[in-house]
C-alpha cells in the first residue's frame, strides 16, 4: 500500500537512533522529533519509532543511523529500511576533519598525551580491538530490551532483571 | 505574554516564531547540529540552538531538526538531503549571526522566492469567488444580482413553466 503524501513529506528521511530490541529480522530506530505544544508555543522532545528492514546487520544498539521510507511496506510494522549508519557508537568519525574521536577529544590527542605521560600496557588500543559486538551474549546485554522477571525460572535469563 | 516564565520566553510568543528568517530549501529533509555542552568554540553553535532552533522548527514543519550533544570536539551543521546529498557546516568559534546568516546563502529560500510563494499563496483565495468553499455559497447572495429564487418568485418571464407554457 502506498504510503500518504503527509506521511511522505515528513517521514522520507530520518535520523535516529538504534535501540534493542526482540525482533529478529528488523532494527527498531528511535527517531527524536520535536513536537510543539500549542498552549505553551513551546517545542518538547517526542520520540517516534520505526521497525526498519536491514538485512545487512549493519547497524547496532546505540548507533545513529539514517532509515528511509521504503516505497512499500514489508510488513505491518517494517515501514523504513536502514540506509548507512552515520555516526557509530563509541566510533564516531569527526566530519569536519575526518579524524576518529572519543567524545570531546581527538583520538590522536589521547595517545599523544598518554605518550607524554606513560602509556600503561593494559590501556585500551582502538587498532588492536576487536568488531563490536564480540560480547553478546556473553558480556554485552544491549541487543534486547531487559524485562523485570518476575518468577524464578530454573535457567537464569540474563535479559530478566 | 502569558506563562512567560523561563529563560527568554521571547522565544515562546508566536510573534518571534513566525518572524523566523531561514526557511530551508525543499529538498532538505533532516537538519542536524552537533555541538558540545562546554567550550569556548561551542558558545555560537550553543547559542544559536538556544535562540533560532524554534524559529527554523516553525518555519519548516516537515523537517526533522535534530541536535547531537557531545559527539566531537568541533560544533557542525549537517543537512541531509532526499536525493542522498549531505551538507556539512562547520560553526567551529562562529557567533550564532554568522551561523544564520550563512544558512540563510547556502541552505535558505531566497527573499526573492519567498516573496513569490507568499503571493502564490494569496492569489489562491480569491474574494470574488463564489460557491463551495467560499465565503459566499450562491450568486444570489451578492449586492445587485438576482435575489434568491427561494425567498422571492422570479418574475414570469424568467421562469421556464411560463416560458414554454403553451396558450
Amino acid at each position: 500500500m502506498a504510503h500518504k503524501m503527509k506521511d511522505v513529506a515528513k517521514k522520507f528521511l530520518l535520523l535516529g537512533q538504534c535501540v534493542p530490541t526482540v525482533k529478529q529480522n528488523a532494527t527498531k530506530i528511535r527517531v527524536k522529533r520535536l513536537e510543539l505544544d500549542e498552549n505553551l508555543l513551546m517545542y518538547f522532545n517526542k520520540d517516534e519509532f520505526y521497525y526498519c528492514h536491514d538485512p545487512n546487520k549493519m547497524c547496532k544498539t546505540g548507533d545513529i543511523v539514517l532509515i528511509k521510507m521504503l516505497p512499500h511496506k514489508l510488513t505491518k510494522l517494517i515501514t523504513h529500511e536502514v540506509q548507512e549508519v552515520v555516526y557509530p557508537f563509541g566510533d564516531v568519525t569527526d566530519p569536519v576533519t575526518g579524524k576518529k574521536v572519543a567524545k570531546a577529544r581527538y583520538r590522536e590527542d589521547i595517545d599523544r598525551e598518554a605518550e607524554l605521560y606513560g602509556k600503561l600496557q593494559s590501556a585500551f588500543d582502538y587498532d588492536k580491538a576487536p568488531a563490536r559486538g564480540w560480547q553478546e551474549g556473553k558480556k554485552d546485554f544491549t541487543a534486547k530490551p531487559t524485562y523485570t522477571g518476575f518468577h524464578v525460572f530454573d535457567e537464569k535469563d540474563p535479559y530478566a532483571i | 505574554m502569558p506563562f512567560m516564565i523561563g529563560r527568554a520566553p521571547i522565544r515562546r510568543t508566536a510573534k518571534y516564531l513566525s518572524a523566523g528568517k531561514l526557511v530551508l530549501k525543499d529538498k532538505i529533509k533532516i537538519f542536524s547540529v552537533a555541538y558540545n555542552i562546554m567550550g569556548k568554540n561551542n558558545a555560537g553553535a550553543k547559542d544559536f540552538v538556544f535562540w533560532y532552533l524554534p524559529q527554523i522548527q516553525y518555519k519548516n514543519p516537515d523537517v526533522q531538526v535534530a541536535t547531537l550533544k557531545n559527539l566531537t570536539p568541533t560544533p557542525f551543521i549537517r543537512c541531509y538531503l532526499e536525493d542522498g546529498k549531505q551538507i556539512l557546516v562547520d560553526i567551529d568559534n562562529k557567533s550564532k549571526e554568522d551561523i544564520l546568516e550563512h544558512l540563510l546563502h547556502t541552505v535558505g529560500k531566497s527573499k526573492d522566492i519567498l516573496e513569490a510563494e507568499a503571493i502564490a499563496a494569496e492569489k489562491k483565495d480569491n474574494p470574488a469567488n463564489f460557491g463551495a468553499g467560499c465565503d459566499r455559497a450562491c450568486m444570489c447572495e451578492i449586492y445587485g444580482q438576482v435575489p434568491c429564487s427561494g425567498v422571492v418568485t422570479l418574475p414570469k418571464a424568467m421562469r421556464g413553466k411560463f416560458k414554454n407554457a403553451d396558450r
